[in-house]
């Protein structure tokens, strides 16, 4: 018995000693630790260091990762997280460590419906999806963590943020949308302008022989009435191909050099009387704008429609606001904004209180015949009218709206460090009637020159019609046909119009020309805009238009250039 | 007579027959064991005041006491004497464990 009490006591005292040896382990207070089988001394301390170093090193590494790790424990609670987690979520570790992973991550109560984790534990492999948190994107991958007996313990919830690549794959179907959508309007555009070109033709021949028969009925005639019936359908079928063509960027410019601002200025009374007056007019014209070179014209219709668009947009009143500016497009704007040259502009931004319009209506709005307007209440070509424009001019349009709060469409411009021209002043009441002199008419289409030779017959004048311009040329230079004017078409085969006048005027440097077109071909679009101050009428032109432009020709001095923009009536 | 903690080795007591006889056990330099001797250097002079025997073996050097004395851990204090035999394991810090191990406790703890 006291055998066994003494091993009893022996065995107890050795446990007492082996606990008081973990418990000073446990405070860190041992340098050694001595094997008791064998004369083996254990560099305790070394062992720690070695440990604490390896600690060190792994957090460290770590910390170091750019992507916000987690581990997790089968729980999902936090056992630990890097650096890049703590600045993800905006914590500090201690702040998240032995909390759910679903209210530090997705800041819920329970698990969110499509939680890796979840799919981790039955899966037993990794998952990933795709997540946003607060304004970053992140891809977040779940590696379960597995023991020998493929016991799930754990998982490695690895964030890696792909924000910039979100973006830029955003950016990226941004500009393919506005390609497509500007591919999109080109192609219309196209097939727009060359139905309007040859309607316009047929316009012409209708225009003209109508009137002509207008002219030749006595005025007590009763056929008048239907005459000047058919010639206004006519005339508003003529407004229609016109506005086609400035969408299709077909019509012929005449650009100046002017101030935005003046512009403004000038149309304002007519803009009040047409916004009505429930909607505010206000203009913030920036002072010393920059000037533009643009078509007078064409730039007050680019007002007057988008102020239409927006009076439409406010019927229960609002505001409309006109502003200028000059802007700087940078290389970062031009990157994002398709066909945007970077450079200097004149920014033109037209913003109304209205009712706004959806990302579907406005990805359409620029597209002819499209609106929102009521049946009979619209054409659908205002704003096509305005993009075609504001496009050939080289400038750019954009539309920003939100639905109930209002639009605002954007036009760039180029600057132009040109003086501005002054706008000439209406010419006064011009005779039509010719007194005999000679015209020279230029025309391929053979309907058309036909007409034309008849209409200016019946104004008075002797006229010889060329089917082309090499029967142009070889009436002046080999005939020694002396014509007081040359009407010719400016887009016509082999040899345009430009071309045949150029060659005419090497040796005849006094001919007075007229241009007249209704639109220019894409393969030769440069003659789309003539210099400033060439003589043009635009088809289809009325009888009356033609022989006040032919009489302001030839009543004009040659030393006194025309000048500014003559515009068809 | 003060002796500080770099100045501690076996320590013969000043009497013949000292009422303490200790044994500690250490490991070269390595910090507890610095910490230990430190310690064991002050509690013998405001406790003891030298009537105290120490023997301070590196088991560095000579692992085959520590064996003999079936040390686990160093640093070890064992009091040899009076008896019964008793050992304190780690760096000495616990000053109020010591002195309980030495059957003295400190002034104001005394029941």
């Amino acid at each position: 018995m006291s055998g066994a009490g003494t091993l009893d006591d022996d065995l107890r005292e050795r446990l007492a000693k082996a606990e008081a040896a973990l418990e000073a382990l446990r405070r860190g207070e041992v340098d050694l630790v001595i094997g008791v089988d064998a004369p083996l001394v254990v560099r305790f301390r070394h062992l720690v260091e070695e440990n604490e170093r390896l600690a060190r090193e792994w957090q460290t590494t770590f910390d170091a990762l750019n992507d916000a790790v987690l581990i997790l424990d089968a729980d999902q609670r936090v056992i630990r997280c890097n650096k890049a987690a703590e600045r993800a979520f905006g914590r500090t570790a201690e702040t998240m460590i032995g909390r759910p992973c679903w209210e530090r991550v997705h800041g819920t109560s329970e698990p969110i419906p499509d939680c890796l984790m979840r799919r981790a534990v039955n899966s037993l492999k990794r998952e990933t999806l795709e997540m946003r948190l607060t304004d970053r994107w992140y891809r977040v991958t779940l590696d379960p963590i597995l023991e020998a007996n493929h016991r799930f313990v754990g998982a490695v919830h690895v964030m890696h943020d792909i924000t910039d690549r979100k973006n830029a794959h955003e950016e990226r179907v941004k500009l393919q949308e506005q390609l497509q959508q500007a591919q999109k309007l080109e192609s219309v555009g196209r097939l727009a302008g060359g139905v309007a070109h040859d309607f316009n033709n047929l316009l012409i021949i209708i225009l003209g022989y109508g009137e002509m028969v207008l002219n030749k009925l006595h005025p007590q005639d009763p056929m008048r009435h239907w005459v000047k019936e058919m010639l206004g359908a006519a005339n508003r079928a003529a407004g229609l191909t016109r506005q086609l063509l400035a969408f299709s960027r077909k019509q012929t410019l005449q650009p100046v050099v002017l101030n935005l601002n003046d512009v403004l200025r000038n149309l304002e009374k007519m803009l009040r009387r047409l916004i009505g007056e429930d909607v505010s007019l206000e203009m913030l014209l920036a002072e010393d704008l920059a000037r533009v070179v643009v078509d007078p014209g064409q730039i007050e219709q680019v007002i007057m429609n988008l102020a239409v668009n927006a009076r439409d947009a406010m019927p229960q009143g609002g505001t409309l606001l006109m502003e200028t500016a000059n802007v700087v497009l940078n290389d970062a704007y031009a990157s994002s904004h398709p066909g945007v040259t970077p450079g200097a502009y004149v920014r033109l931004a037209i913003t109304d209180t209205g009712c706004g319009m959806s990302k579907e209506i406005m990805a359409r709005i620029f597209e002819p015949f499209f609106t929102t307007k009521e049946r009979g209440k619209g054409t659908g070509l205002g704003l096509s009218t305005v993009y075609g424009i504001v496009k050939q001019s080289g400038g750019h349009i954009f539309v920003y709206s939100e639905p109930q709060r209002g639009t605002t469409f954007t036009i760039y411009l180029p600057a132009t460090e040109a003086e501005a021209q002054p706008v000439p002043a209406n010419p006064g009441e011009v005779r039509t009637v010719g007194h005999g002199e000679h015209i020279l008419v230029v025309e391929d289409d053979q309907s058309l020159r036909k007409m034309m030779v008849g209409l200016l017959s019946e104004l008075g004048y002797k006229v010889t019609p060329a089917a082309n311009a090499g029967e142009a040329l070889l009436l002046v230079e080999e005939v020694g046909l002396n014509p007081d004017l040359i009407i010719t078409d400016v887009v016509m085969p082999t040899m345009s119009g430009k071309q045949l006048i150029d060659r005419l005027q090497r040796t005849r440097p006094d001919l007075k020309v007229l241009y007249m077109s209704g639109y220019t071909d894409n393969a030769i679009v440069h003659y789309g805009i003539l210099d400033p101050g060439t003589p043009f009428i635009q088809k289809p032109f009325t009888r009356d238009a033609l022989g006040m432009k032919i009489r302001e020709l030839l009543d004009t001095d040659r030393a006194e250039p025309l000048c500014g923009a003559p515009r068809t009536p | 007579m003060t002796r500080h903690a770099h100045s501690v080795q076996n320590v013969q007591a000043d009497s013949p027959k000292p009422r303490y006889r200790l044994r500690l056990f250490i490991a070269g330099d390595e910090p507890n064991s610095t910490k230990a001797k430190a310690m064991l250097a002050r509690l013998c002079d405001a406790y003891l005041r030298g009537d105290c025997q120490v023997r301070i073996v590196d088991v560095l050097q000579d692992y085959q006491t520590a064996i003999e004395y079936q040390v686990m851990v160093v640093p070890t204090l064992i009091v040899e004497w009076p008896p019964p035999v008793r050992s304190i394991l780690g760096s000495l810090t616990d000053e109020d464990a010591v002195l309980a191990a030495l059957g003295l406790m400190k002034e104001g703890n005394e029941p």
